[in-house]
């Protein structure tokens, strides 16, 4: 038992963060959203680095490390809210790679594990995916049906429309099947590579979380109302300690889940239920309280509070809100006690 | 990371289990001093078994097991459904308390009785107008000309000091100085005219606490631990004490009952409500961060010396959704769980407690805020 990562993931997490705490800075973040667009010098740094393809297979052209790296930086890419189409890329070589064919994932992983070629992941009825985080420029984008089937659309067959969501750190698109264009069906069961992708996007909201609670730690350590520091009236204190709280409580679930896939894949259903649900909840909550304990401040553009606001909020429904997540838990604990009864 | 027992962790917890389900305290008995010796009896068998001070040092006649082992040894125990031995306070407060600040003879006249629960021990912190603001507390005691103390006060919600022999208990010995550095931390026999036991019925009809009347009772000089004027330092073992040990096992009685709840919803076909899935799953939920959380945290402190910023907040989470839990099943359960006598009504009332008992939630949220985020102190 050891609930900790190892030295080389110590190291990854502290790299990775001090990295984008210098390359992805407020004012970047800003200005790339502001503009409506990527931040594609920081996406190729990243993609030269390896980070796309950090879980990927080495045989594929990954790194071949497992999903707890994988959630450090997808983690830290959340703290930094950075404006980068990365986590697309990530979450498309998951499901080539779990659920791909051998051609498909030599076609594509080796591309979207680089960061030369662009993915995207996104759900899809009645033939149109709405809302598809960093569909725009990218050049495949991975669909995944209600019923669990998944396909796979070039660029070149899609129709990618893009759509102005409430967070302009990710560009997000309407997508169908261009006139005349083509689908492919991803022919293995998809059902581990969303599990991970669930886990993934889990993460980045525990670092939106930890990031507003820094952010709000900072603040109200300086913010002096009535002659104090605003953190030593309780009901500031209190709420800032209930973000710690679901800060932490998301992170342990991601975590778990992480691990799980990993090492365990019998805990994983569980586990990525757990994150998501965990963390979707934990992002709405600490953004919110984030924005409430700066007062009017936190209500301005300026405050960049509410690019994390606005990113969870996105985050929190892709692949499933908190409510979808919990029955999920439910159902999934329910199994279990019924297979022990019986 | 690895979230799996290793070789060694797994044959204890074999080990244990094997041993768990051939030994037990046999049926609870009626009445509470009745269930208080089925306890006393229990831990003897526990003591016999190489059992009761599974995390003391072997040096102390504990098993020396690893901070992982025993959280096994709660998680199992409490898996067993058997309850935890009666001396509690003392094998998670006291003992490890002496063994931090007592003299060697100290350790040696006291801690074996604690294990085998012949000597049962109790906590004579909180007072009424001392309980969250605990250093506070004004009970006197005045050394004498033959170093020995009296001691003169009240002290109330101590639980367990009906059958007990020993009190930890704080005191005040200097008057004069600053509010936290006049205490001194002493072991009082409580079988001594000079201390009346009276005890508070609480919430669940029964009187597992007490209210303490202490006029001029003898504590010898012998029995200060610590050193006079330090028992602040002392009581802060006893308090960090009480948050670290009893988690994991909470958390696995958490995970019983919720368990049967969702055997029950499933049964009647509530589970079909979404209102009802979704509440479960959010106890699920709750109940599994808790026991990864707790897990963190004792990694944090076998790797680092003390938890992360995650330690603090287990106790919290754990007497929330136990609250949560035992509430819902007013829902799931239906008339039986406000009948009284019965399991689940009991849980209801006492769950109260939980967010009162070893520092109330405003207070833990108080120390979160200042102490791991770095806050200004409350106001
Ligand atoms: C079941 C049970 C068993 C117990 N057993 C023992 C025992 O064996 N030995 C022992 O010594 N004690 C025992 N206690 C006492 C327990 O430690 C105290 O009840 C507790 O510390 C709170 O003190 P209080 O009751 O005086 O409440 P108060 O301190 O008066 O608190 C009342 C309310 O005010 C709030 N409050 C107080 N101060 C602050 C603050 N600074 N900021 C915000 N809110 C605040 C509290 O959170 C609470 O909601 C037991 C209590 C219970 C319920």
């Amino acid at each position: 038992m050891n609930f900790d990562f190892t030295e080389d993931q110590q190291e990854i997490r502290a790299t990775a963060r001090d990295l984008l705490a210098s390359r992805s800075t407020w004012e970047r973040v800003r200005g790339h959203a502001e503009a409506g667009a990527q931040d594609e010098a920081l996406y190729t740094e990243l993609g030269g680095l390896g980070w796309p393809g950090i879980a990927v297979a080495e045989e594929h052209g990954g790194q071949g490390l497992g999903m707890v790296e994988f959630v450090i930086l997808l983690e830290a890419l959340g703290e930094a809210c950075a404006a980068v189409p990365l986590r697309g890329t990530a979450l498309a070589a998951l499901f080539v790679e779990h659920a791909g064919s051998p051609g498909q994932q030599a076609q594509w992983l080796p591309g979207l594990a680089s960061g030369e070629l662009r993915g995207a992941l996104g759900t899809w009825a009645d033939g149109v995916g709405e809302l598809v985080p960093d569909a725009v420029g990218a050049d495949i984008v991975v669909l995944l049906d209600t019923d669990g089937g998944a396909s796979l659309v070039p660029a070149a067959d899609a129709s990618i429309e893009p759509v102005a969501s409430i967070d302009p750190t990710r560009r997000y698109a309407r997508v169908s099947v261009a006139e005349g264009g083509g689908v492919e069906l991803l022919t293995s069961d998809t059902s581990e590579a969303l599990r991970r992708a669930e886990v993934g996007v889990a993460a980045g909201l525990v670092g939106v979380s930890q990031r507003a609670l820094d952010m709000t730690v900072a603040f109200v350590k300086e913010r002096k109302q009535f002659g104090v520091p605003i953190g030593s009236f309780q009901a500031v204190g209190h709420k800032a300690a209930q973000m710690l709280f679901d800060t932490e409580g998301a992170r342990s679930a991601t975590l778990f889940g992480a691990w799980a896939a990993d090492a365990d894949t019998d805990q994983l259903p569980l586990g990525a239920a757990m994150a998501k649900a965990a963390a979707s909840a934990g992002g709405r909550t600490t953004t919110a309280a984030a924005i409430q304990l700066h007062g009017g401040i936190g209500f301005t553009w300026e405050a960049d509070l509410h690019w994390l606001y606005k990113r969870a909020q996105l985050d929190a429904v892709f692949l499933g809100g908190p409510a979808t997540h919990r029955a999920r838990i439910s159902a999934l604990s329910a199994e279990r006690v019924v297979a022990a009864t019986r | 990371m690895d979230l799996t027992f290793d070789a060694t962790e797994a044959q204890f917890r074999d080990e244990l289990r094997d041993w768990l389900s051939t030994n037990g305290p046999g049926p609870e008995p009626e009445g509470e001093d009745e269930q208080y010796a089925w306890r006393r009896d229990w831990q003897r068998k526990l003591h016999d078994g190489g059992w009761a001070g599974v995390h003391w040092p072997v040096e102390y006649g504990g098993r020396g097991a690893t901070m992982v082992e025993s959280a096994i040894f709660y998680e199992e125990l409490a898996r067993s459904g058997h309850p935890l031995p009666a001396n509690v306070l003392g094998l998670l407060l006291g003992g490890p308390t002496l063994m931090v600040w007592g003299t060697p003879e100290q350790k040696d006249r006291y801690l074996n009785p604690i294990l085998s629960a012949e000597e049962i021990w109790c906590q004579g912190f909180s007072e009424p107008e001392a309980g969250s603001d605990f250093a506070a507390v004004k009970t006197r005691a005045v050394e004498q000309a033959d170093g020995s103390f009296l001691v003169t006060g009240q002290k109330v919600w101590t639980s367990g000091a009906q059958y007990s022999k020993w009190c930890m208990l704080v005191a005040r010995t200097d008057f004069d100085a600053a509010k936290h550095k006049g205490l001194t931390y002493f072991l009082m026999d409580m079988d001594q005219p000079e201390v009346q036991v009276r005890p508070l019925k609480q919430i669940t009809g029964e009187a597992e606490f007490n209210e303490l009347f202490i006029e001029d009772a003898r504590i010898p000089a012998e029995n200060v631990i610590g050193g006079v004027g330090n028992g602040w330092k002392v009581a802060l073992t006893t308090l960090m004490n009480e948050r670290a040990g009893l988690a994991f096992g909470l958390q696995v009685r958490l995970r019983v009952m919720l368990d049967e709840l969702t055997e029950i919803a499933a049964s009647s076909g509530q589970i079909e409500d979404p209102r009802v899935a979704d509440t479960l799953g959010e106890l699920h939920l709750r109940c599994e961060i808790l026991r990864l959380t707790a897990y963190r945290g004792l990694t944090a402190t076998m790797k680092y010396g003390q938890p992360g910023p995650e330690g603090s907040l287990t106790k919290w989470m754990w007497s929330e959704t136990n609250q949560m839990l035992t509430q819902f099943a007013a829902d799931v359960v239906g008339p039986e769980a406000l009948t009284m006598g019965t399991k689940w009504s009991y849980e209801l009332l006492r769950a109260r407690g939980n967010t009162i008992e070893g520092g109330t939630t405003e207070i833990l949220k108080n120390i979160v805020a200042e102490r791991v985020l770095g806050l200004p102190k409350a106001r």
